[in-house]
């Protein structure tokens, strides 16, 4: 029926995730958001979401699988996506980085560097309770800057965490400028993959590919998974994509106006 | 009779002790975990009975209380053991985000807290660990004095559901508590006030102890308020305590700003006037030297304590 077929066609990942930027440019008009980041990381927050088959009712089962927003500045985005889905209580956020409580928050982040090492304690205890759980942890590029997260690469690996995935926001930028001028990251993938971990390289607008990255059987299945996934910060927004003073902002109603017309509903279709 | 020979201290270290109230605690809680830095004299029953619930993580303190959040936030007990100087200043964002603020079941054990570890040096010193932890909300610090209160101090802070931390010392403390000691979360009156007390925790209960054994010969009654729970700091009961007396000291292996220094001071300011006499870490870093030398260094011994108690109450110094 032409109905059904809408209603996939809706619920499809890319659809969703055009939904959530709208809303986030919406939200962007009367608070202050890290917009550029958050636009960057729609897409894989929708295709974990969608990979852990997250439902609201879900978020209070002990035995879920976790998702840890450790570039935590990119809430906004995360708002949305919950929103999106249907969870309640965030039409109108306020707190600028995760805090716990909120629905769908697995952890409060927003000082870089936390979230690899609590999503590795999410991975021991779900290894611990012989579940079959799994944790996301989704970090920011420039994030990488922290020693910490070295620490948790390092650690995950050692303990053959395979139920682990980190996905890093590979846009290039971090506040200041490229993240290979402020402190070079490259050969990127070869550092995590001396670390002892499973890399792999995708197109981070890419919601279906995504989707069926995190979704496929991971061999050997003792070693802990990082997508590198490319990305355009403030994608979806063409005049803000790459540009660095999108980092943080509120927009004005002309912004805004100028924003949403400018707004590819499908980003990620042609691609 | 060898009563004699009993009289002597005796000193015994924490760590075994501790160890076996973690072995006990794993043996009855399944769910417990217990995390090292590349350090298990805390853990060694726990990994020789539970192997598969000790986890070293390295010598990596921020990804150590990072793992036990994630651990705990499953609803785990965790127990993070290591040295407190590097517990406490590299992974201090950790602990206040992670694990803190979320009111975590985390017991923090932090070996060599103040200046115990002497001359490994100023590197190896925290006499800011009981101030850091006593500065995070839903936090429970507990500085015990020696073996027997070490134990007990572990085990309030394994029953207490949110973060705790326990400053253990770096090797062996003189005992002070017989082996049945009751123990008060608002601390122990061990000796009665008659002109002063002490309000001491730590390596500071000998040294008030000592003290008290000193002015006692200068007909001096120095009361001894042992406190194995530094927060919440028992207020109220210090003021009591210091109602109608003279003098006031504090004894401390801390910084004066941020230890129970402090804490004794804003119970009384305001309610009580007397002689208030600090022996404390102050605004200094220490010089080399062991332990010892170190405590003598800032004052907090037995004889600079009765001296300064002496010179307040207007009696001539005898005691040194």
């Amino acid at each position: 029926m032409f109905a059904n077929a809408s209603d996939e066609l809706s619920d499809a990942p890319a659809a969703l995730a055009a939904r959530a930027r709208r809303r986030l440019l919406d939200l962007a008009v009367s608070r202050p958001v890290h917009l550029g980041a958050s636009l960057s990381v729609v897409d894989i927050l929708v295709a974990v979401h969608r990979a852990f088959g997250f439902t609201p009712a879900r978020s209070a089962d002990p035995d879920r699988h976790r998702l840890v927003l450790s570039k935590g500045h990119s809430v906004w985005a995360l708002y949305c996506v919950l929103a999106e889905l249907g969870m309640p209580g965030l039409d109108d956020p306020r707190a600028g980085h995760p805090l716990d409580g909120t629905p769908g928050v697995e952890a409060a982040t927003g000082a870089l560097g936390h979230g690899l090492s609590i999503g590795a304690g999410l991975a021991e205890a779900a290894r611990l309770d012989g579940s079959d759980r799994r944790t996301a942890v989704v970090l920011g590029d420039g994030e990488l800057n922290e020693g910490s997260v070295w620490e948790a690469a390092m650690f995950a690996a050692h303990r053959r965490l395979g139920n682990l995935v980190a996905v890093v926001d590979r846009n290039t930028l971090q506040q200041e400028g490229p993240t290979e001028q402020v402190l070079a990251l490259e050969p990127l993938a070869a550092k995590w993959e001396s670390f002892g971990w499973r890399v792999a390289e995708v197109d981070g607008h890419d919601c279906g590919l995504l989707v069926d990255t995190l979704t496929r059987p991971s061999a050997p299945t003792d070693r802990p998974t990082v997508l590198v996934a490319h990305t355009v910060k403030g994608r979806g927004v063409p005049y803000m994509e790459g540009e660095p003073r999108f980092h943080h902002l509120q927009l004005t109603e002309r912004q805004h106006r100028e924003a949403v017309a400018a707004l590819d509903p499908r980003p990620a279709v042609a691609r | 009779m060898t009563a004699p020979a009993a009289r002597r201290p005796a000193y015994a270290p924490m760590r075994p002790a501790v160890a076996q109230v973690l072995g006990e605690a794993a043996d009855a809680d399944p769910a417990l975990v217990v995390l090292g830095a590349d350090g298990y004299g805390l853990a060694t029953q726990v990994r020789d009975r539970h192997p598969r619930r000790y986890i070293d993580v390295g010598i990596a303190e921020a990804n150590l209380v990072g793992v036990a959040s994630g651990l705990a936030r499953s609803g785990r007990p965790v127990v993070v053991g290591t040295m407190a100087p590097f517990l406490v200043r590299r992974a201090a964002e950790q602990i206040r985000n992670d694990v803190c603020n979320p009111g975590l079941n985390v017991t923090f054990l932090g070996v060599g807290g103040g200046v115990s570890y002497g001359t490994l040096g100023p590197t190896h010193h925290v006499p800011e660990d009981l101030g850091f932890f006593s500065g995070l909300p839903n936090t429970r610090v507990f500085c015990p004095t020696d073996v027997v209160d070490a134990a007990w101090a572990v085990r309030e802070a394994l029953a207490w559901p949110g973060p705790a931390y326990v400053r253990l010392g770096a090797r062996e403390d003189r005992v002070v508590h017989p082996a049945d000691r009751e123990f008060r979360a608002d601390g122990l009156l061990l000796a009665e006030p008659g002109e002063a007390l002490a309000v001491a925790t730590g390596v500071g209960v000998p040294v008030a102890l000592d003290a008290a054994g000193l002015l006692a010969g200068h007909g001096v009654r120095l009361g001894v308020l042992a406190l194995p729970v530094v927060k919440p700091f028992p207020a109220e009961r210090v003021r009591e305590l210091a109602t109608g007396l003279r003098a006031v000291a504090v004894v401390e292996e801390h910084l004066d700003s941020t230890g129970i220094t402090q804490h004794t001071a804003r119970a009384l300011v305001g309610r009580w006037q007397g002689a208030f006499l600090p022996h404390a870490v102050d605004d200094s870093y220490p010089p080399l030297g062991d332990r010892a030398e170190l405590l003598d260094h800032f004052g907090i011994t037995a004889e600079a304590v009765a001296a300064c108690l002496l010179a307040s109450l207007g009696r001539r110094s005898e005691a040194r």
